[in-house]
């Protein structure tokens, strides 16, 4: 369930009602994988790791939050992994050849927001499904990429802002890390604490009732495909400091982890349902299941068998929770 | 669900991107001094002896890319279309993507226009066996590139154990003198093909050879792209400390290996990166700015595509061929190693034929995938 | 309001039909390998592969369903098939296998999606994961060769009857042909446009929903294991890696075709012409020497176009 969409805090004492609640569930989930793991391999809890871990969860978090809105309202963006490569590309090239990493930044994150637009106007203004449109965009963008640079753009500038964005530190904290964090929490604020929030959520819910009540959904919908755009535009930016070079190859397969990890975190995929507090602990999940794998040296295939199960398990129990509160 | 690299293997094949070309055919018979000298040759001399010995030159030359987006495969056409306008040969290239059934219709499309000879990277050696039958019914000669397949005529490709082990060797050394003898390797490997897998054995190896103790301390499935490269890379260096060696089995993946290294926050003191292929700017750029990155196992792409267009002429005029023609690797040692190999002007490179016709392909490779 | 509708729908395959033919024009004037004999053949061999699975997605997401694990479904029957026949040397054993396990997959995901009630998108790609790991531990990634080499394996992907047109052709054809028949002249055609159309309103007709629903993923994991079993026949193996992608191509031409994402619209007649107009540009823009970035971007671009003018057009009646 919605954190808004829950009429009111209820009262949940009892254990029942706790595992009602997707999130606690996946808490749990998450608490038991961290244990069973660190029994096998102690190396899990090292800081190098856990720091891994987190760096790869910001990647998929910085977007996931976009997504999560989107799913909300009842969209979804299947280009993410193509625009990520294609805004990394474009951020090493356009700092290359002007020396500025601001300029470097600016452009990746406009490329995004262009790309999202793009989505946006053929969804809201052509009415193609989303799903269509995006896997188009998709097609579009792994071409294009290679229209736009045949091979993988290296790192020629050596500035050192460049790198920091992926590797640095403010205090303890990698900065992706920070930058994730600020985007959850803004995403979150505006959906839980803001009028657009909750004619976000009304829209995916029912969309035609939104528009008899005064709500815009083409021209909301069409600022959060644009936000998606800007926020995967972030994160190409951040993959490509961190790879050192502008790879066309990047990303592939990159929209499924995020569209998993939101639906994990409890965002149903009709519109309506979601949150972003459950988007995290769905990313935290499955990047400690595929972290795990790795540091218990186990078959590296089960990477695609266990979240594949995860994943329809995960769905199966929301459907016996909305079941259970229909009755 | 688990990371980039398992969902692009399953919705967009570009993991296996880079690998699928080499691999190697169990027999190996009499080629010897014919092909060696053929590949000392010159440019300009084969132009002169094909003209000399008034070869009849095919019209036209097919060559089905495994998937012609990625460095390797680009230099290893580059290499081709040199070949090919030199001796005025109509050249035209498609490319399967990955998708072994593309390889497949691209082949028949190339029959059905009529090449006089066909060159095909399998995408798979055991989906192109029925494509070997077709284009001897059809008579349409084949040279097959990278990967053998069963009832071929000939290949042309590396011997990637042979590639592997070489720097295995250079490896031991640098760890015998740099790093006080201890090697302990990561190997950011790629069990889904057996030429990479041959790659990363024939690294060992070499490496025992002068180091026995050394050992390969995680071994990886990096998918051979560079993101997927790097996220698992972060894990195992997280839990092996001891790591001082990382090996890939292409550029992307020890550049994922070495970027997972760096934003651990570690030194590269005491670090040796070893990449493979030299297929693009990614290893002259390491090379250039990463104190670690010593060694690069280099492939040299467009000479595979020259001595293709050379076998597929040969064939055309019903000459004998060997089962494998070797093309040449050789390790680059050292940070200005590559500059014997290569000039960079801007972001084009142009590969030093001089140079890299004068390596000495071996006759055989030492493992092939029938040893594995 | 039915005859509009199908009014309406007739004249989308009419444009359809249309681009069609502009495109063997366009080709047939640019390149002169193009409107030969054998190339034509060969393109429609190479179509059908994807004509079978489009068959069995369009009639699924007419019904109100999508089945994203096709793909790997494709991949994974050759491995009952070659093993089968590498074992006992009968194709027909192993053709019964293949289809035995494209039976499986086709139940479960029926039964997840249509009575647990689980969205369809997540039970198949939870499917599409789960086969192709399998896949991989199965094999080891790495193909697995047909040791018994029998001629008429080969032949069924690679035969051309009368030396002409090639037997998966054939085979798409009739497939095409029964289904198009079910469609338009059986009851349980006109189920899955009522159940895909508006399932409340079939189930108050007396349409047992979830049962057509179910049938709807049972025929189209069939087809795709058929489907399957033709291309192991063109590899002469069972590639680990084949069958990548596949659900994407086989979307895009549903959807090319007309057939609506949210059900109770759509042609078998239009799927079969998305599937041929994205195999003839495949093959055309090839022989103009397009690279293959180009071709993934002019396709992307058609889809959208493609789409959002039949949406434009539905809108205005």
């Amino acid at each position: 369930m919605s954190d808004i969409s829950r009429p009111a805090p209820a009262a949940g004492s009892t254990l029942a009602r706790l595992t009602q609640n997707n999130q606690i569930v996946l808490l749990v989930t998450l608490v038991l994988l961290c244990l069973v793991i660190s029994l096998g391999a102690p190396q899990f809890y090292s800081v190098d790791n856990l720091i891994a871990i987190l760096r790869q969860c910001s990647l998929v978090l910085i977007i996931a939050a976009g997504m999560t809105m989107l799913l909300i309202a009842a969209e979804v963006d299947l280009s993410v992994g193509a625009s990520l490569a294609f805004s990394g590309v474009v951020a090493m090239d356009v700092t290359n050849k002007t020396g500025s990493v601001a300029l470097g930044v600016a452009a990746a994150i406009l490329f995004g927001g262009a790309v999202g637009l793009f989505n946006g106007l053929v969804v809201t203004r052509l009415r193609v499904n989303s799903l269509i449109a995006t896997i188009a965009t998709m097609m579009i963008l792994q071409g294009g990429v290679y229209l736009y640079s045949r091979e993988a753009v290296q790192n020629m500038h050596l500035q050192k802002a460049f790198t920091d964005i992926s590797t640095g530190y403010v205090g303890p904290l990698p900065v992706p890390v920070i930058i994730a964090a600020v985007v959850v929490i803004i995403a979150y604020v505006v959906l839980r604490h803001t009028t657009a929030g909750r004619y976000i959520y009304a829209t995916g819910a029912n969309e035609r009732a939104a528009r008899l009540s005064g709500i815009r959904p083409e021209r909301l919908k069409l600022i959060v495909f644009v936000v998606t755009g800007l926020l995967t535009g972030l994160a190409g930016l951040i993959l490509a400091s961190l790879m050192n070079a502008g790879q066309p190859t990047a990303g592939r397969g990159f929209e499924l982890t995020v569209v998993a990890a939101v639906i994990l975190g409890g965002t149903s995929l009709t519109g309506g349902r979601g949150s972003l507090l459950g988007t995290l602990l769905g990313v935290l999940v499955l990047k400690v299941i595929d972290n795990g794998i790795i540091i218990l040296r186990w078959d590296q295939d089960l990477q695609m068998v266990i979240p594949g199960i995860v994943i329809v398990l995960a769905t199966y129990l929301d459907l016996v929770r909305k079941k259970n509160d229909a009755t | 669900m688990a990371g980039g690299g398992d969902r692009a293997r399953s919705f967009n094949p570009i993991l296996f991107a880079d690998l699928a070309r080499k691999n190697f055919g169990s027999r190996e018979d009499t080629l010897k001094n014919t092909i060696t000298t053929l590949l000392l040759t010159t440019a300009a001399l084969a132009v002169m002896s094909s003209a000399a010995l008034a070869q009849n030159l095919p019209k036209k030359i097919g060559y089905v890319a495994n998937y012609s987006t990625h460095e390797w495969y680009q230099n290893v056409i580059k290499g081709m279309e040199a070949r090919a306008t030199e001796l005025g040969i109509e050249f035209e290239m498609r490319d399967a993507n990955l998708d072994v059934a593309r390889m497949v219709s691209a082949s028949e499309d190339f029959m059905a226009e009529g090449v006089d000879v066909l060159i095909v990277t399998p995408v798979n050696e055991e989906g192109a066996v029925p494509l070997v039958r077709r284009a001897k019914e059809d008579g349409v000669p084949l040279v097959l590139e990278g990967n053998p397949v069963t009832g071929m005529t000939t290949m042309v490709a590396i011997c990637d154990y042979d590639t592997g082990y070489h720097a295995g060797v250079a490896a031991g050394e640098y760890a015998k003198e740099k790093l006080g003898g201890v090697a302990k390797v990561m190997n950011v490997g790629l069990p889904l093909l057996s030429a990479t897998v041959l790659r990363s054995n024939g690294f060992m190896d070499g490496l025992k050879t002068i180091l026995p103790d050394a050992a390969m301390v995680h071994d990886l499935d990096g998918g051979g792209n560079p993101d997927r490269a790097l996220e698992v890379s972060s894990a195992a260096l997280a839990q092996n400390g001891d790591i001082n060696i990382i090996y890939g089995i292409n550029d992307s993946s020890s550049q994922g290996g070495l970027q997972a290294w760096k934003a651990a926050g570690k030194s590269q003191d005491g670090l040796l990166v070893v990449g493979t292929g030299g297929e693009g700017l990614g290893f002259i750029n390491m090379m250039d700015t990463e104190p670690s990155y010593q060694i690069e196992a280099a492939m040299f792409p467009e000479k595979v595509g020259f001595t293709s267009i050379d076998a597929a002429v040969k064939l055309f005029n019903n000459e004998a061929v060997p089962a494998h023609i070797v093309s040449p690797t050789a390790p680059m040692v050292g940070t200005d190693s590559w500059k014997q190999f290569y000039s960079l002007e801007g972001t084009t490179r142009t590969i030093n034929w001089e140079a890299v016709n004068a390596i000495t392909p071996a006759e055989k490779c030492m493992k092939t995938a029938a040893d594995l | 309001m039915g005859d509009r509708l199908r009014a309406l729908l007739k004249r989308n395959e009419a444009v359809l039909l249309l681009v069609f033919v502009l495109l063997i024009a366009f080709f047939a004037l640019t390149s002169e390998n193009f409107l030969t004999t054998r190339n034509i053949t060969n393109v429609l061999g190479q179509a059908s592969l994807a004509m079978i699975g489009a068959v069995g997605l369009g009639i699924l997401v007419i019904s109100g369903e999508i089945d994203v694990s096709i793909g790997s479904l494709v991949g994974a029957v050759a491995i009952p098939l070659v093993v089968v026949m590498n074992q006992t040397g009968s194709l027909e054993l192993g053709i019964i296998c293949a289809l035995l396990l494209a039976l499986v997959v086709g139940v479960i995901n029926g039964y997840l999606s249509a009575y647990v009630g689980i969205n369809s998108l997540i039970v198949t790609l939870g499917s599409l994961f789960v086969i192709r790991g399998a896949i991989y531990i199965y094999t080891g990634q790495k193909a697995i060769a047909d040791r018994a080499a029998l001629e008429s394996f080969y032949q069924i992907g690679n035969g051309r009857l009368l030396g002409t047109i090639p037997y998966p052709a054939i085979v798409a054809l009739v497939i095409l042909a029964i289904f198009i028949y079910m469609m338009r002249q059986r009851p349980f055609g006109r189920q899955l446009y009522a159940v895909g159309g508006n399932p409340e309103v079939a189930r108050l007709a007396g349409y047992n929903v979830k049962r057509t629903k179910f049938i709807a993923f049972v025929l189209c994991s069939l087809l795709a294991g058929i489907s399957g079993i033709l291309l192991s026949s063109r590899l002469g193996s069972a590639v680990h890696v084949s069958g990548l992608g596949y659900e994407f191509q086989v979307v895009a031409a549903v959807v090319l075709g007309g057939v609506s994402l949210a059900g109770g619209i759509g042609s078998l007649f239009g799927v079969a012409l998305g599937v041929l107009i994205l195999s003839f540009l495949s093959n055309g823009l090839g022989m103009l020497k397009l690279a293959t970035e180009w071709q993934q971007v002019i396709t992307g671009f058609i889809i959208i176009g493609a789409v959002g003018l039949d949406e434009l057009r539905r809108r205005r009646r």
